[in-house]
């Protein structure tokens, strides 16, 4: 296990109205983790994301990041270190160029003006951004919308990054465009925590699945534990993964390698018997 | 027939405009002052050969300048033209209790007449706000907002009014992609059937857009808080440097009106 880099203790929130949105969480993020957030709607994964972001602050409970405790003040230095894509790319669009609203983040950390050209021209480049430069984001497509919200956050060279359902509403190019961004980030040595609804992708991506039901951690373990529990499945209303299925009704009959269990169609073909 | 409903709303173009304007690159408070100047001309020379002049040389500017095709151009004038033409109207038209010369109306109590000097100076009225709208647009057409706010940032406009101002042009594009969504939502389910539904759905729209837009302003802060916002626009300014050419252009340009203004008043007597 890489060094733990944010560790959350019986973490409660709950808001104004008085509906507990995240009761007693628990929770230890290593470094570098791909870690695939699941729960059905008004599970409190939105909630919980806010908090890890320090944007909510919950009535009970600690945050640690890298062991440090993370109190009132330090909330701001939360928000440092941990970049949030929100699933509406709308609402993260706050300036009136891409340019400018990549480096939003960065000037907010008050780095140098070379600093910040840096940082924008190196996000845009990873985002594949550069010849949108001075267009306005409100009027680009969905999917390149949301490349400029993933670059708002990359631009503040955050080490842990959380997408909220980041797949919702993108086209099947650009839900692969995303993937290989997630790929590449994560080969970089981000710390990445992702909420998604989608069983097929977790399973392929995630090295760790939190399942969250109702304000609470439901369960917690690689993908292939979390999956094979009916009883979470069925309690978190979620769906067994295709992969998942064929490889069951496969090795009833006995043509595939016993636990082999194949995360995508490549690896399914080599575990195939004969 | 019921007329098509048009996709780009005034406002949101107007914007759409500024930022793929070809004047883009130029030093905004060099635009900010460039236009007041010759709003300011247009005004206090009072001259219609001059305010001609600057309808013109604004509409080439933001045509071709500003990169907006000529029916947009007309329709974003038609609404400041409306509103003149009333108003010139209203200069131009003089009540009296008998017929006057040369040409009146009998509305059965009263007359309606025109003279030629209130024709005139409703003429010039029209020329003159229309040569400041132009110069306006020319400003508005070629400045982003964001860029407008770093002007009156950089003449230490206090900052609180500055932000407030910004966030308040943003909330105008939510408010209205809100109320867009919502009015394509109701027509699709016949909301818009006859007239009376219109209105119960005009209502409605109006009731929910308010609990949504506070939905989605609180959405829109929580992303700004999360991206360390602390109460505090330090938005990216580009550094464009005022050209010397550019500096020449404007100076010519006040200098032709000025002589437009002083060779056609010297006709005049």
């Amino acid at each position: 296990m890489r060094g733990e880099i944010l560790n959350v203790q019986h973490l409660s929130y709950g808001y104004p109205s008085g509906h507990l949105a995240l009761s007693d969480i628990s929770l230890s993020i290593g470094s570098g983790e791909r870690i695939a957030i699941m729960g059905s709607n008004g599970a409190g994964k939105s909630t919980f994301f806010l908090n890890l972001n320090g944007v909510l602050k919950a009535q009970s409970g600690e945050i640690y990041y890298q062991g440090t405790k993370i109190s009132g003040k330090e909330l701001k230095e939360l928000r440092r270190h941990v970049g949030f894509v929100f699933q509406d790319a709308d609402s993260q669009m706050i300036a009136s160029t891409v340019q400018a609203e990549v480096a939003f983040g960065p000037m907010n950390l008050k780095l140098s003006r070379d600093e910040v050209e840096k940082r924008v021209t190196q996000a845009l480049q990873y985002m594949d951004l550069q010849s949108y430069r001075q267009r306005p984001p409100h009027y680009l497509s969905g999917g390149e919308k949301k490349r400029v919200s993933i670059a708002d956050i990359i631009a503040m060279q955050s080490e842990i990054i959380l997408f909220d359902e980041p797949t919702a509403a993108l086209d099947p190019l650009s839900a692969d465009m995303l993937e290989q961004v997630l790929a590449d980030l994560s080969r970089e040595g981000k710390t990445l925590l992702i909420s998604t609804h989608d069983v097929n992708f977790a399973y392929r991506w995630a090295e760790r699945i939190v399942v969250f039901d109702r304000g609470k951690i439901l369960a917690d373990g690689n993908p292939l534990e979390v999956f094979l529990q009916e009883q979470v499945l069925e309690q978190a209303h979620l769906k067994k993964p295709e992969m998942l299925k064929v490889y069951e009704t496969l090795s009833e009959q006995g043509l595939i390698e016993p636990e082999s269990y194949p995360r995508e169609a490549g690896e399914l073909a080599k575990a195939l018997i004969g | 027939m019921k007329r098509h409903r048009k996709h780009l709303h005034g406002v949101t173009s107007i914007d759409y405009y500024a930022c793929q304007s070809g004047l883009r690159q130029w030093n905004g408070c060099y635009k900010v002052c460039a236009a007041i100047v010759i709003l300011i001309l247009c005004l206090l020379l009072d001259n219609p050969w001059v305010s001609m002049a600057v309808i013109l040389t604004m509409g080439v500017v933001n045509l071709r300048g500003n990169g907006v095709s000529f029916p947009v151009y007309l329709g974003l004038l038609k609404i400041p033209i409306a509103f003149l033409l009333l108003g010139g109207l209203g200069v131009a038209l003089s009540i009296s209790s008998h017929p006057m010369e040369p040409m009146s109306i009998s509305m059965h109590w009263f007359y309606l007449y025109v003279t030629r000097e209130t024709l005139m100076e409703a003429l010039q009225l029209f020329l003159k706000a229309m040569g400041a709208v132009s110069a306006l647009y020319l400003l508005a057409l070629s400045t982003p907002a964001s860029e407008l706010t770093a002007v009156l940032r950089s003449i230490h406009m206090p900052k609180l009014l500055v932000e407030l101002m910004y966030m308040i042009y943003r909330f105008i594009f939510i408010l209205m992609d809100v109320q867009q969504g919502m009015k394509n939502a109701a027509i699709s389910r016949l909301g818009d059937a006859d007239f009376k539904t219109s209105c119960t759905t005009f209502g409605q729209i109006g009731g929910n857009l308010l609990i949504l837009s506070l939905k989605k302003a609180n959405t829109y802060y929580d992303a700004m808080i999360s991206r360390g916002y602390e109460g505090d626009f330090p938005f990216w300014e580009e550094k464009k440097s005022v050209k010397a050419w550019q500096l020449v252009i404007l100076g010519l340009y006040i200098t032709v009106l000025l002589l437009i203004a002083r060779i056609t008043s010297v006709i005049d007597k």
